[in-house]
């Protein structure tokens, strides 16, 4: 056998097994109710509850932010994220979130938010001093 | 209807100009590829020319194109919508390179001039490749071309104009209006790209992408006509260049994170960032691929593979970041514009003519018979590329994630999809070995030969070199890893292969090179690389969160210990805050156009919490929307050190500094109390105590801009709370404008969450007071005394012509002077009062004087000057008026603190070096190139004449 060929087989090998090491990085989507039957970090995508309060008091402590969040089955829990508040988060159309269930609560290791396309749908501004 | 003001024109040429491109580069691919097919019939010549007039045609065109769009953006033809979405006004000048790269069409039409561009440089250069590489050429320029066509096929859409009409794009009511052009105002740019690098970075990265295009084009000319080796030596600068600017633009793109996002770092793993990196790395492969080729006859068809699938792999990146499909996976927010369709058939398209001549060629590929010894460069440089493969495989294969769970979702509509858990961590776990086997075979590859005439000798070199290196990389390797505290056992293998890496190749340049530039560019690249690679190493381990402070925080944060959380400290407005290693200050802020900047001082202390007498203001800012009401960017400011950066950014406001509704509720709900007070009194409130200090007729106040004509008035209050003796000034003031109004400036005390403020009615009352007054002249000379005025005694003590009365704005030709009085009450305090007698223009002015405190009023009557005798007017006001109404609330919320994120990056240099280093090396390979190719050139150019 050429040493070529031995070099391919070995290269293939190696991939195969990085391969399937690597698969235990990922994680899958997953609703509040997944998450809490999984145990296991997941990702979750939801709504920001507009109407529930925002917990962000920078005063008391800059690194806890507590929020609730609809998940795409409609249920809403309280989400705990333990870093600053972004400043667009009010305005955040969809949450990205990884982490898990603790209890009652998805405490979030890191957030991702997906905001409006900043002037998309937007009314048309209309000068001001010409009115 | 006719609408009034619109200019249609640039838009109908710049639409024009694009059909007219798109069916050039058409044209021309066609002409090309049948000169190349029919090359060897006389009829052949005639179709490069007509290839050639086409090439022109086009290139014309698409410079028409982007002389349209310029136009219009400089311009502010709002009536386009790209125009409208994208400039304002105020836009500085500068910015609207970023505002025309900003959409799609721009960006497209930015790739498709550097194409031009290079096909340009290639018409006249690559002599018998002309023909094969400008049809490729011409036929990506067809595909870019018809994303910006916005011409309807049918139902189908074929690209998106740069010219559509804002009143075509949106339905408003304002479009019923003839006129609707007068009143409509641009959106301005989106302040992130605000930013120096948003004007060099596209460019850059795109001239990049762009050139990926020429090594593609080479290799499948190479397949096309059969002559695998005859391609290898024009096209190796044109890689080499390609490797240096794309690596440069992907730079230029985490030196902009790093400055201008607040993510802080130059690098996320993002989806965006990493299918730029993919096409870098496998172009880099192919490099190397390529020497070996060149130098032995191997590798040839890995060359190809590599080559091919770089382009291959641009499109992809394209694809990925234009089409919307990331998604939930990238912070990066493109907009979709539907290109996703005409985006897939181009990477097919470009995908199957790789595959296609891959496979229909792949026989005719030359080989050498005899098998590579393990002991040669090109052996090792062949297993090097494997390795950067593997990195190309698993960073696009994780990146490409949720087009995988696209696909699958067309077959199975129920599957969840998957995602990575924790990118960065991911990428960085396998990423690091590829580090650690490249910098090592960076270093022990380049000892080896090409083709090794005299083995004894040159084993005995290879021995004693690889010996030096690897003491010389272990020993720095344990220095660095004391500097950088690097334990870790993956960590210090790579800390070691980059100490490898750097040893061995500048042992390489010193001990073989010399003069030989053409050796330097590898070596140069590869310490480049190590360099890299530790400074990677330095930033990625020992990033720092400075911005905490354990004590303050202590017991605050729920249930949380851990220290790696504390990444945000706030800073109350003049209140020093320790934080590790320094005190931080928030000193106060400022306006400028859309930007609010904070003035944060840092005051670094040593080990024992001196201070070392080092100190530096930071001022990282937010950018608000036009109307002041959102936050919609927050930059960072950085100190920059040699060996270390620190870097800060507001991570947090007070919401009503955010939200001006927010403001108005948070306003209406304070509480205040009415006191009224003498000077020299003090107030009790509920929890604390005030005394009036003074009162003053020049009242300073950050929000008071004294304007001619302005009667203000101020107070000077201290305030304590019961528990301690601090002291906390407030300085609340009134002013009446002529023609506006009274209006009062509050004083905010946040430590104690007070607010004090003056009544607007009490200005009413002191003047009226004034006007009844009872006043009592009384006669007297230089150094006499009034010794009964109310029990007060009153000398003039002298008269003076220097005027320092607050009112007194000196002109020229007046005649003025103050008579300095000494009053002494009662109680045996005294107190100095200089009232002013004015002679301007004739008339006889008075300014008068008063002593507040004691409700006492002097005015300068009359100057006899036959007797020398002065005229003193003097006043008392009653009781009522010396008291001064003062309103103070003690539930105002504080407003007055930033939450400041602050981290320092050890050796962030030693990456920016090192990039830089490595691609210098790059370029000056590309450059030696191009330099021994000229020769060659004249030959083919020649052989093109036959």
């Amino acid at each position: 056998m050429k040493r070529s060929h031995l070099i391919a087989i070995a290269a293939i090998a190696v991939a195969i097994g990085i391969l399937i090491s690597a698969s235990r990085d990922m994680t899958t989507y997953a609703n509040f109710a997944q998450a809490a039957q999984k145990g296991d970090r997941v990702k979750l995508v939801g709504y920001l509850v507009k109407d529930r309060p925002v917990e962000y008091d920078p005063v008391k402590d800059p690194n806890f932010l507590a929020f609730y969040l609809r998940d795409d089955a409609g249920e809403v829990r309280r989400v705990v994220l333990r870093a600053g508040k972004p400043q667009d988060f009010e305005r955040s159309e969809q949450i990205v979130l990884t982490g898990q269930m603790k209890g009652e609560v998805f405490e979030a290791s890191d957030m991702l938010l997906k905001c409006p396309s900043k002037y998309k749908d937007e009314e048309v501004y209309v000068r001001s001093e010409k009115e | 209807m006719e609408y009034i003001g619109e200019h249609l024109l640039p838009g109908q040429i710049g639409h024009a100009g694009a059909v007219l491109s798109f069916v050039a580069a058409v044209l021309g691919a066609v002409s090309y590829f049948l000169a190349e097919q029919r090359r060897l019939h006389p009829d052949a010549l005639g179709w490069v020319q007509l290839g050639r007039g086409a090439f022109w045609m086009h290139g014309l065109s698409t410079m028409v194109v982007i002389g349209a769009l310029f136009w219009i953006l400089v311009n502010k033809y709002y009536e386009y919508y790209y125009a409208w979405a994208n400039v304002s006004d105020d836009l500085p000048f500068e910015y609207t390179f970023s505002a025309f790269w900003k959409e799609q069409q721009g960006s497209f039409l930015l790739w498709s001039f550097w194409h031009i561009v290079l096909g340009a440089i290639l018409v006249f250069r690559a002599g018998r490749w002309e023909a094969p590489v400008m049809a490729i050429l011409l036929l990506a320029e067809a595909f870019i071309g018809s994303m910006i066509l916005g011409l309807y096929v049918g139902e189908y859409r074929l690209g998106v104009s740069a010219f559509d009409l804002l009143r075509q794009t949106m339905e408003a009511p304002i479009f019923e209006r003839a006129d609707y052009l007068s009143q409509v105002t641009g959106n301005g740019l989106n302040p992130l790209l605000q930013n120096y690098w948003m004007t060099i970075h596209p460019p850059t990265l795109f001239l990049g992408f762009a050139s990926t295009i020429v090594p593609f084009a080479y290799a499948a000319a190479g397949l096309w006509t059969g002559e695998h080796r005859n391609w290898l030596k024009p096209a190796l600068p044109w890689a080499l260049f390609s490797a240096a600017i794309l690596g440069l633009g992907i730079l230029m793109g985490g030196a902009w994170a790093y400055e201008a996002l607040s993510f802080g770092g130059y690098w996320a793993w993002d989806p965006v960032e990493n299918t730029s990196l993919v096409p870098w790395i496998t172009l880099v492969a192919g490099i190397h691929t390529h020497l070996i080729a060149r130098n032995t006859g191997y590798s040839i068809r890995s060359t190809y593979a590599f080559y091919l699938m770089s382009f291959v792999l641009v499109l992809y990146s394209t694809y990925l970041t234009r089409s919307g499909i990331l998604g939930d996976s990238s912070a990066h927010a493109f907009t979709e514009m539907g290109l996703g369709g005409q985006l897939i058939a181009y990477i097919i398209c470009f995908a199957a003519i790789a595959v296609f001549l891959l496979l229909r060629h792949a026989k005719t590929i030359p080989t050498p018979e005899q098998e590579e010894t393990i002991a040669s460069r090109e052996f090792w440089m062949f297993i090097g590329s494997l390795v950067l493969l593997f990195s190309a495989v698993l960073i696009t294969g994780a990146t490409s994630l949720p087009v995988w769970n696209k696909l699958v979702q067309l077959f199975k509509p129920d599957y969840v999809g998957a995602a990575l858990k924790d990118p960065v961590a991911h990428h960085n776990r396998y990423q690091l070995w590829i580090g650690v086997f490249v910098g090592l075979l960076t270093g022990v590859a380049q000892w080896l030969r090409y083709r090794e005439r005299n083995p004894v000798l040159w084993r005995r070199t290879f021995v004693r070199h690889m010996a030096i290196a690897t003491v010389a990389a272990a020993v720095l390797t344990a220095l660095n890893a004391l500097w950088l505290n690097i334990f870790a056992g993956q960590h210090v293998a790579l800390l070691f292969a980059a100490m490898f890496a750097i040893v061995a190749n500048t042992d390489y340049l010193i001990s073989f090179v010399g003069s030989r530039t053409k050796q330097a560019a590898s070596s140069l690249a590869h310490v480049g690389f190590g360099v890299l690679l530790l400074g990677i190493l330095a930033t990625g381990l020992n990033k720092r969160w400075i911005s905490a402070n354990a004590f303050a925080m202590e017991g605050l944060i729920e249930g949380m210990g851990a220290e790696e959380l504390n990444k945000n400290v706030l800073l109350l407005k003049n209140a020093p805050m320790p934080i590790r290693g320094y005190e931080a200050t928030y000193l106060g802020d400022t306006i400028e156009r859309q930007t609010r900047i904070f003035n944060v001082r840092f005051r670094r202390k040593d080990e024992h919490g001196n201070f070392t007498g080092e100190e530096f203001v930071l001022q990282p800012n937010v950018m608000y929307n036009r109307e002041f009401t959102q936050v919609v960017a927050s930059n960072p400011s950085i100190k920059r050190y040699l060996t270390y950066d620190i870097f800060t950014h507001i991570s947090s406001l007070p919401k009503a500094e955010l939200d001006p509704e927010f403001a108005r509720q948070q306003e209406d709900s304070i509480r205040f109390e009415t006191y009224e007070a003498a000077i020299g009194d003090t107030i009790f409130t509920k929890k604390h105590y005030l005394i009036l200090d003074s009162y003053t007729k020049a009242p300073r106040h950050p929000d008071y801009h004294p304007q001619k004509g302005d009667l203000a008035f101020g107070v000077t209050l201290r305030a304590f709370s019961l528990e301690d003796s601090t002291a906390h000034v407030a300085t609340p003031m009134l002013y009446l404008r002529p023609g506006k109004g009274a209006f009062s400036l509050a004083a905010q005390i946040g430590a104690l969450q007070m607010r004090v403020r003056l009544m607007e009615a009490s200005l009413a009352r002191f003047i009226d007071a004034e006007e009844a007054l009872q006043y009592r002249p009384f006669r007297l000379k230089e150094g006499e005394e009034i010794t009964a005025f109310d029990a007060y005694r009153v000398q003039l003590s002298r008269l003076s012509r220097n005027i320092s009365h607050p009112h007194y704005v000196p002109d020229s030709g007046d005649i003025a002077v103050a008579a300095h009085l000494r009053v002494i009450a009662p109680e045996g305090d005294t107190a100095e009062v200089a009232p002013v007698f004015l002679i301007r223009e004739n008339r006889v002015l008075h300014l008068k004087d008063e002593l507040f405190k004691w409700g006492l009023h002097f005015r300068f009557e009359n100057i006899d000057p036959k007797t020398a005798t002065m005229t003193i007017a003097i006043a008392k006001a009653p009781e009522q008026a010396r008291r001064i109404p003062i309103e103070i609330a003690e539930n105002a919320p504080r407003s007055d603190y930033i939450v400041l994120e602050a981290i320092v990056f050890p050796g962030i240099n030693l990456v920016w070096f090192g990039s830089l280093l490595m691609l210098s090396g790059l370029g000056l390979g590309a450059w030696n190139r191009l330099r021994s190719r000229d020769k060659t050139l004249q030959d083919s150019m020649l052989s093109v004449r036959e």
